[in-house]
């Protein structure tokens, strides 16, 4: 089995996740985007970025507003369409419980049987 | 020292570094063929330009004066590959990671060959980077690690060998995946009818597209098997066609194509577009890829010079086009989407009449082209042969008239237009058009005004006299008729005309001489001669026959004739003939020698009124049948061999005469025992005295060389069903012109 392939599988979810949960906190800009995630040490190509939201916009989950810049043409800010903060929150829902599900066994309880059981793992 | 220049790019007025321009314009038309069937690529396509646009604004504001390669390399970085994309998609990246895939993707080309013969198991590509047709060759010594001349040298040698080579190549080619395929983006490339570019149902462009060739190789290798058929159909044969050509590909071609034509789906909206030029996407996505091959691939783009340049020109217009259809296409798109696999019956029947049509159509125009071509040969050969023909003056007019204007023009003409049509050449054809017609018209009228000349001046036959030839002593037993033997020290046959028997640049001598042998009334040998000739006038053709000069020399007793009658430019040929009459008296015996006289060909030009009328003019004497290099003695009867054998034993072709032969084995025996049965019967009148009234009113007995004659006649008798029909053979030969 291909790490790669799993960890892309994983990753992909919680991209568009991130990605939802970054507009809901308000109109954006793609690059601002790719900012907030970079800070949260989590780096997308702005190459790879554009598909993704022109995917969400036809999904019908994110629309654009185009915003007058002080230098050079408009730009395209993104926010959620209410059908995107419904789908948001049952993608939070879900992260929530996975993360839980996750936590739960990548974690397992402190306590001696398990430790001694280790070594022999 | 780099110019610059200005773009308007996504609303913003932008001055680039050319070099930096074309890494821009290859970096957006990988992302074009990268998103090719995204559904929203044209929107992807003009956000990130539209980002791209902004970060160069950013830049600009900075104070610098343009964008440099440097900018834009900085700004494809941050905005990511194709590659880095696909990367993306399968994997995640720390920012370590990100930047050796980066690194990884600033190497160069080779480097990553490298890597993928190391890391993967050998494989065989076509080498699109070294190609000269397919990169089978180079990909054959990619494989091996050899030089790939040794293997292009093998491959012609075979090809052209026994064509293996060329079917070996085709397959491989076909069969064997393009290096360019190990380039993300070009496994999205797509075999499309290409109807741009179409003849027919641009079956051949696409097929260029998709094996990323000249759109001539696949137009050749489906027009070869139809030239070869007009070559084999036509009789002018003048290079060996290879066999497995013609016998294999005829149908298979014409069938293949059709089929394709039906297959193949038409590249209707742009993304199927870029999808079938997908290979030239990539030549531009490696050179995006690989900074440090730039300036190597401008260096072969100087070489290559002009191509290279139509390319980009090509390639340039099509990304201008992509950017102002972006919207309009969209809806048309979808449109075309839904309809584009759904061929309805009609539809296929139509093409196949099309198909139909231009395959019967094709083959009219190449047989036409040949048979135009031959023409031309055949005329121009002839060539040599005017001064002997063409009187000067306006015939000589006439005659350049016809055979440059009226047959040359419309083949060059006929011939132009199709190569026009097939490269798809469009211009002032219109002129060109009406200037060969014009020509061709005078080259009519060139036509018409030679024959009305020629038939002008052959126009009356001349008073034709008999003249005796004395002979020295005519009551000889035996006459040999021969030639003198030609002195030739050179032969020159670039082309041969049959009808002159010897050409030089001065004299040509036409064999237009007939040899008659009859019976004569008295009993020694009677040669007389006819010249025959036409002329303009009834004077004219006298005069010209009166200049035949044929010379007949007796030496004891064989006749030596010359082998012609001399043309001289000045002394033309007016159909000048021969008519010798030789008059062989009863027992006496004459033999033809040499191959001419009955094979001769007779060589004129006929018009209603001035052919011969032989028979009318010997009406009272019978013509004899004989044949070249035979003993013949007259009779009675006629001429019979002095051989006994039959004049049809050498006619008979070998399958007739194995056929005779098993049906005659019985007829033989039954003749043998009747031949028996009449020797005897001679024997026996033999003995019979003199006075027998049956007995041929001879005096004395028979001789032995009589009682072999009156044998030969019994048997040769019973084998001529009569002498008019022989006579009936007679007919002379023409050659006409």
């Amino acid at each position: 089995m291909d790490i790669q392939n799993t960890q892309s599988q994983m990753r992909k979810g919680v991209l568009e996740f991130c990605i939802l949960s970054i507009i809901r906190q308000g109109e954006v800009y793609p690059s601002d985007i790719v900012e907030q995630m970079k800070a949260a040490n989590l780096y997308i190509l702005e190459g790879t970025l554009y598909p993704l939201l022109t995917r969400l916009k036809n999904a019908g989950l994110l629309t654009y507003r185009w915003v007058e810049s002080n230098s050079g043409p408009p730009r395209k800010y993104f926010l959620l369409t209410e059908k995107g903060v419904a789908f948001y929150s049952e993608l939070e829902h879900t992260w929530k419980e996975l993360a839980d599900a996750v936590h739960a066994l990548t974690q397992p309880p402190q306590d001696p049987i398990t430790n001694t059981l280790e070594p022999q793992l | 020292m780099k110019k610059v220049i200005n773009i308007n790019f996504q609303g913003r007025i932008i001055p680039i570094e050319e070099s930096a321009y074309d890494l821009l314009k290859q970096y957006v038309e990988s992302l074009t063929n990268f998103f090719a069937n995204e559904e929203g690529r044209d929107e992807i396509i003009n956000d990130i330009e539209g980002r791209i646009a902004e970060l160069f604004g950013e830049t600009l504001k900075k104070g610098t004066t343009c964008i440099t390669d440097d900018d834009v390399n900085r700004v494809i970085d941050s905005m990511g590959r194709p590659a880095d994309f696909e990367a993306e998609e399968t994997t995640i990246k720390s920012k370590l990671a990100d930047e050796q895939q980066q690194q990884q993707g600033n190497a160069s080309h080779e480097q990553q060959e490298q890597s993928f013969t190391n890391n993967e198991p050998k494989r065989f590509y076509r080498d699109e980077n070294h190609k000269v047709l397919g990169g089978v060759c180079s990909g054959i010594a990619n494989y091996f690690s050899i030089d790939p001349v040794i293997v292009r040298v093998i491959f012609l040698v075979t090809a052209f060998g026994a064509g293996f080579g060329f079917l070996a190549y085709i397959i491989l080619w076909i069969a064997a995946p393009s290096s360019a395929s190990k380039i993300i983006g070009s496994q999205r490339k797509r075999l499309f009818r290409d109807t741009e570019d179409k003849l027919v149902g641009g079956v051949c462009s696409g097929l260029a597209q998709y094996f990323n060739t000249s759109v001539w190789v696949p137009r050749l290798l489906f027009l070869i098997p139809f030239i070869s058929v007009v070559f084999h159909t036509s009789r002018f044969i003048w290079w060996g066609f290879p066999h497995f050509l013609s016998s294999s590909f005829i149908p298979g071609t014409f069938f293949i194509y059709v089929i394709l034509w039906l297959v193949i789906p038409e590249a209707k909206s742009t993304a199927d577009k870029l999808e079938m030029k997908g290979e030239k996407v990539d030549l531009r996505n490696i050179k995006n890829t690989i900074q440090g091959d730039l300036e190597g691939l401008k260096e072969r783009a100087e070489k290559f010079g002009s191509e290279l340049k139509e390319r980009t020109q090509e390639w340039g217009k099509e990304f201008g086009e992509t950017i102002a259809h972006k919207g309009k296409q969209m809806g048309a798109e979808a449109a075309a989407a839904s309809k584009k696999n759904s061929r309805d019956l009609g539809d296929i029947i139509v093409i196949l009449f099309k198909v139909c049509a231009y395959f019967i159509l094709g083959i009219v125009l190449l047989s036409v082209v040949i048979t135009l071509f031959g023409i031309g040969v055949v005329f121009t050969g002839l060539l040599p042969a005017k001064e002997f023909v063409i009187a000067n003056g306006w015939q000589n007019i006439f005659t350049w008239g016809t055979l440059l204007l009226f047959v040359w023009v419309p083949i060059i003409g006929i011939i132009t237009f199709l190569i026009r049509r097939i490269a798809k050449l469009k211009g002032n054809s219109g002129l060109i058009r009406y200037s060969f017609l014009a020509l061709w018209l005078i080259g009519l009228f060139s036509l018409i005004g030679l024959i009305a000349s020629l038939r002008n001046d052959f126009h009356h036959n001349n008073h034709a006299t008999e003249e005796q030839m004395t002979l020295n002593n005519p009551s000889v037993n035996k006459l040999e008729i021969s030639t003198l033997p030609s002195l030739k020290y050179y032969e020159r046959r670039w082309f041969k005309i049959e009808p002159f028997a010897e050409f030089d640049e001065d004299t040509v001598f036409v064999q237009n001489i007939r040899l008659r042998i009859v019976k004569s009334t008295s009993d020694s040998f009677h040669v007389t001669m006819v010249k025959l000739a036409n002329g303009k006038t009834k004077d004219a053709a006298d005069t010209t026959a009166a200049l035949i000069h044929y010379n007949i020399l007796q030496k004891d007793s064989t006749l030596i004739l010359d082998k012609g009658i001399a043309l001289t430019p000045n002394n033309k040929f007016r159909n000048q003939h021969i008519i010798l009459t030789i008059a062989v008296p009863l027992g006496k015996k004459i033999k033809v020698n040499g191959t001419i006289w009955n094979n001769t060909t007779n060589f004129s030009m006929d018009w209603n009124e001035n052919e011969w009328n032989l028979s009318n003019y010997y009406i009272d004497q019978m013509e004899e049948k004989w044949r070249n290099n035979v003993e013949y003695i007259m009779t009675a009867k006629g001429l019979e061999r002095v051989d006994q054998r039959k004049d049809e034993d050498e006619d008979a072709s070998p399958e007739n005469s194995i056929e005779n032969f098993k049906k005659s084995k019985e007829q033989i025996l039954k003749e043998k025992e009747q031949k028996l049965k009449e020797l005897k019967e001679i024997d026996r009148q033999l003995q019979l005295p003199t006075n027998d009234p049956k007995n041929n009113n001879q005096a004395h007995p028979p001789t032995k060389v009589e009682k072999q004659k009156t044998q030969v006649s019994a048997s040769a008798t019973m084998n001529y069903p009569s002498r008019r029909a022989l006579n009936n053979d007679l007919v002379f030969m023409r050659f006409s012109i």
